[in-house]
């Protein structure tokens, strides 16, 4: 067994000493389903009863194994600090290669990933749809020093494609030297990697980072939570040549540096910390301080805020294979954000936006969903200015 | 192992009855209901498996539930949170759980009367929300509080931390709704706190680990949320000079809602000076006055203790913080087990005394770094620790010896063995040791009385007649 099967195999047996269940308080698909093997408790002891040979890998077990958002609430629970988002992963990983198929829900994403470098059965070419009258801002090789990594969510889905021009044009107002690569762009492979099928994510690992290192860039910059944890931490020697930055932290920069102010904006905002943003990679303070830094702008947090956030509910193919569930957690975060009394639910992650959005239509909800970059942009929009 | 036309008719009726959804059988799916936090014998790890587990929502599933397994002689296993630690979810002849999670609404709150009724299986956590919007709280707060339903805390009998102000859930109890092994629907008494008619049978529920009925319904006592908090914390040089802090207050008249002197490895990351591991802590809840009052006495008794009180920051933080764990990071301690017992105060230094320095080496066990010692302040005077489990070959023979030791300790000095985790499995076979053969004839009476088949979670409790 690898590093990553050898941790699956002592998170369950470590967890299989406790069996405390403390997991279970806050874990948005236990709380819904209420099912003791829909739970890191339950998938730590499938994990532990498969290994040792008393449960056979069979198809429910399968189904099991995809019942996880991997959002890491339940380890902000777990005295022990296990890593059982880590272990349910691999689990994943492990029943493929022991000859597991994939859940129906997701082939046909990995059929999509595998050929057109991305999961929405979109062309190559539509990588570039969103980019219209910004051809000129291809990368160029050993000259772009900063390369705007779109990721497919931004690119392909209509309703979100505002998200990568806003933060294009904010880049463009802060005079920012960057690049685009347009429909050479390949997945980073975060959806396959999450769905445990790794032969393919290295596949598009293998094949994104030859073309990101072929531009000779120094940084890159992504305003996709899932492709930032992505190629900072599942890649693994990416980050030690090339400084990858999420938008947030991008932006947060720009303002220190002098190189982005905006206008006075009085309104009251929550934000919603997406998953692969905060709990995968810590970074919490980076798109408060953004938007702190608009005039007049009121920032409310929710009663469970930073680590202690709820998922949106549209993570780790949950939302394709669980989709009741995953709009269930979506309307509990909808929920608490009204209860904030905000205007705009911010957050900085193309799927969280998808899956909020939606349960906010569900419920016919006042409250508005924004991506950070639109907004921050709008406000340019609004009156005019916001750079120097 | 049950027949297979038996199974077969079971889950058919048991699906008619509740829909395919709400039954659960696959052995993926059935593998965390094998176990509850107990320590299983180590070679019987995937022995248990239940037939089913099944979700009621309603009273009336539970009576069908129970219906088709006294016709069929099945075993039933109620089950709420799950955490017990002495095996009373173990399926240990197979059978039905019957998860009660699912049953977690809050039925009525009557703010005059100042009681709740629930469904069993709302956690403790979720029903102190939803107390506090009537500006009312349960205050049962037992350290698996985030996910301990009202029905296991019953069941098992749950200790709670705030026991000195507002008693334990045994004293919450007014009036509770029970499917009988029969499918017979018994509600025990009205919702009143206090009679003088009949047999308390809500008592009778009490700790009875599912052995006696399903409890689907709940009456509890609760109290207005109090105008004032706070907390004490002080270290002492050791657990004892702590002690002495607990029955200087143990003896006054201060109230309090609960406390422990106890001793850890290390107790300067809490803002202890260097040396001084022995810990004492209490919490007081009231009116500002009261609360003010309580705070400047016990400090006094600090004082004059020789004990150094902790900032009052501190003191908060450490509240919030020890309240919220309840495990003990069992996941990274190795095996280990934990005492609840309960023994007369005057005998505590013989009690740890023979513990340590005879019972535990002679069956080649130690406690836990820092959970040698430790307390519970006020009337319930539970003394705990922690100790890994005898290694080596027959290690699970010298458990079974070295516990029927402590049990052999603890009632030889008037006490009980289990005064916060039950019997389940693990203590089964000691109780004769704390209850007579006449008493424990009594309590077999009744559990064939109500349970003449018995269904009602076999195996666990009460130890068979020899």
């Amino acid at each position: 067994m690898d590093a990553e099967l050898v941790q699956m195999a002592e998170v369950a047996e470590a967890c299989s000493r406790c069996r405390c269940g403390c997991c279970k308080d806050q874990c948005p698909m236990y709380s819904e389903l209420l099912e003791e093997s829909i739970s890191p408790k339950g998938r730590n002891a499938l994990i532990r009863s498969v290994l040792k040979g008393a449960v056979e890998p069979n198809e429910r077990a399968v189904r099991i194994a995809y019942s996880c958002l991997l959002c890491r609430r339940d380890e902000q629970s777990c005295v022990a600090g296990l890593r059982n988002s880590d272990a349910t992963e691999a689990f994943r990983r492990y029943l493929i290669e022991k000859g597991a198929k994939l859940l129906p829900e997701h082939a046909a994403l990995a059929k999509s990933l595998d050929n057109y470098g991305n999961p929405w059965q979109e062309s190559r070419a539509a990588r570039k749809r969103w980019a219209k009258g910004l051809q000129n801002k291809k990368v160029v090789p050993g000259k772009t020093s900063t390369l705007f990594y779109v990721g497919c969510t931004f690119a392909l889905d209509r309703t979100l494609d505002d998200g990568p021009k806003a933060l294009a044009s904010l880049m463009d107002k802060a005079g920012v030297d960057y690049g685009l690569l347009l429909d050479d762009e390949v997945c980073c492979g975060s959806t396959a990697k999450r769905i445990g099928d790794i032969k393919l994510f290295e596949k598009l690992r293998r094949e994104n980072e030859k073309r990101i290192r072929g531009t000779g860039v120094e940084n890159i910059v992504t305003a996709c939570a899932g492709c930032f944890k992505t190629l900072e931490q599942d890649y693994p020697d990416l980050s030690e040549d090339i400084s990858i930055m999420h938008s947030t932290q991008f932006i947060s920069e720009l303002i220190a540096n002098d190189k982005l102010h905006f206008p006075k904006r009085e309104v009251k905002v929550t934000y919603h910390d997406p998953c692969h943003l905060g709990r995968h990679s810590d970074v919490y303070d980076a798109p408060r301080r953004v938007l702190l830094s608009v005039p007049g702008l009121e920032l409310v947090e929710m009663k469970n805020s930073r680590q202690t956030a709820r998922c949106c509910g549209g993570g780790a193919g949950v939302k394709t294979a669980y989709p009741e569930i995953s709009q269930k957690a979506a309307v509990k975060r909808i929920r608490e954000a009204e209860e904030t009394g905000a205007e705009i639910l911010i957050t900085t992650c193309p799927f969280c936006v998808q899956t909020l959005r939606g349960a906010a239509s569900a419920v016919d909800s006042k409250i508005k969903v924004q991506e950070l970059s639109v907004f921050l942009d709008s406000l340019s929009h609004e009156r005019g200015g916001g750079h120097r | 192992m049950m027949e297979t036309e038996v199974r077969d008719q079971m889950m058919h009726r048991l699906i008619k009855v509740l829909g395919r959804t709400r039954v659960l059988s696959s052995r993926p799916d059935l593998v965390p209901y094998t176990k509850d936090t107990y320590r299983i014998r180590y070679d019987e790890d995937y022995k248990y498996f239940p037939d089913a587990v099944v979700f009621p929502e309603t009273t009336a599933e539970v009576a069908g539930i129970v219906e088709i397994a006294a016709e069929l002689k099945v075993p039933l296993i109620p089950k709420g949170g799950g955490s017990n630690r002495t095996g009373m979810l173990v399926p240990v002849t197979g059978g039905i759980v019957v998860d009660t999670v699912r049953m977690n609404r809050i039925v009525e709150v009557s703010v005059p009367n100042l009681y709740v009724t629930v469904q069993p299986g709302i956690t403790l956590k979720d029903l102190e929300d939803g107390l506090a919007k009537h500006g009312l709280a349960l205050n049962q707060e037992q350290g698996s509080f985030k996910i301990a339903t009202i029905g296991g805390s019953i069941s098992t009998s749950g200790f709670s931390r705030k026991h000195q102000k507002y008693g334990t859930i045994a004293d919450r109890v007014m009036s509770l709704e029970v499917v009988l092994a029969s499918g017979k629907v018994m509600r025990t008494g009205p919702k009143i706190l206090y009679t003088s008619t009949g047999y308390r049978l809500q008592q009778l529920f009490v700790g009875a680990e599912g052995t006696l009925g399903i409890i689907t319904e709940a009456t509890l006592r609760v109290e207005p949320i109090p105008e004032a908090k706070d907390a004490i914390l002080a270290f002492y040089h050791d657990f004892w000079s702590a002690n002495e802090a607990a029955l200087r207050t143990m003896s006054s008249c201060v109230t309090f809602t609960g406390g422990e002197a106890y001793e850890v490895e290390d107790a300067t990351s809490l803002g202890a000076p260097q040396g001084r591991n022995g810990l004492f802590y209490l919490g007081f809840e009231g009116t500002k006055g009261e609360v003010h009052a309580q705070v400047e006495f016990v400090r006094k008794i600090v004082h004059e203790t020789g004990g150094v009180l902790a900032k009052h920051d501190d003191a908060a933080k450490f509240m919030e913080k020890y309240t919220s764990q309840w495990c003990g990071a069992r996941a990274l301690t190795g095996f280990e087990d934990a005492l609840t017992t309960y023994v007369p105060v005057e005998h505590m230094r013989e009690f740890f005394e023979k513990l340590w320095g005879e019972v535990m080496p002679k069956h080649g066990s130690a406690p836990l770094p820092g959970e040698k010692y430790s307390l519970d302040v006020g009337r319930y005077r539970i003394m705990a620790g922690r100790f890994y489990l005898p290694k080596g070959e027959g290690a699970w023979e010298k458990y079974q010896v070295l516990l029927r030791d402590i049990a052999k300790l603890t009632t030889r000095l008037g006490g009980s063995i289990s005064s916060c985790h039950g019997v389940g499995i693990e203590h089964k076979d000691n109780l004769d040791l704390e209850y007579s053969e006449v008493a424990l004839d009594v309590m077999r009476d009744l559990k064939k009385a109500l349970d003449p088949d018995n269904i009602m979670n076999p195996g666990k409790m009460l130890p068979d007649k020899k």
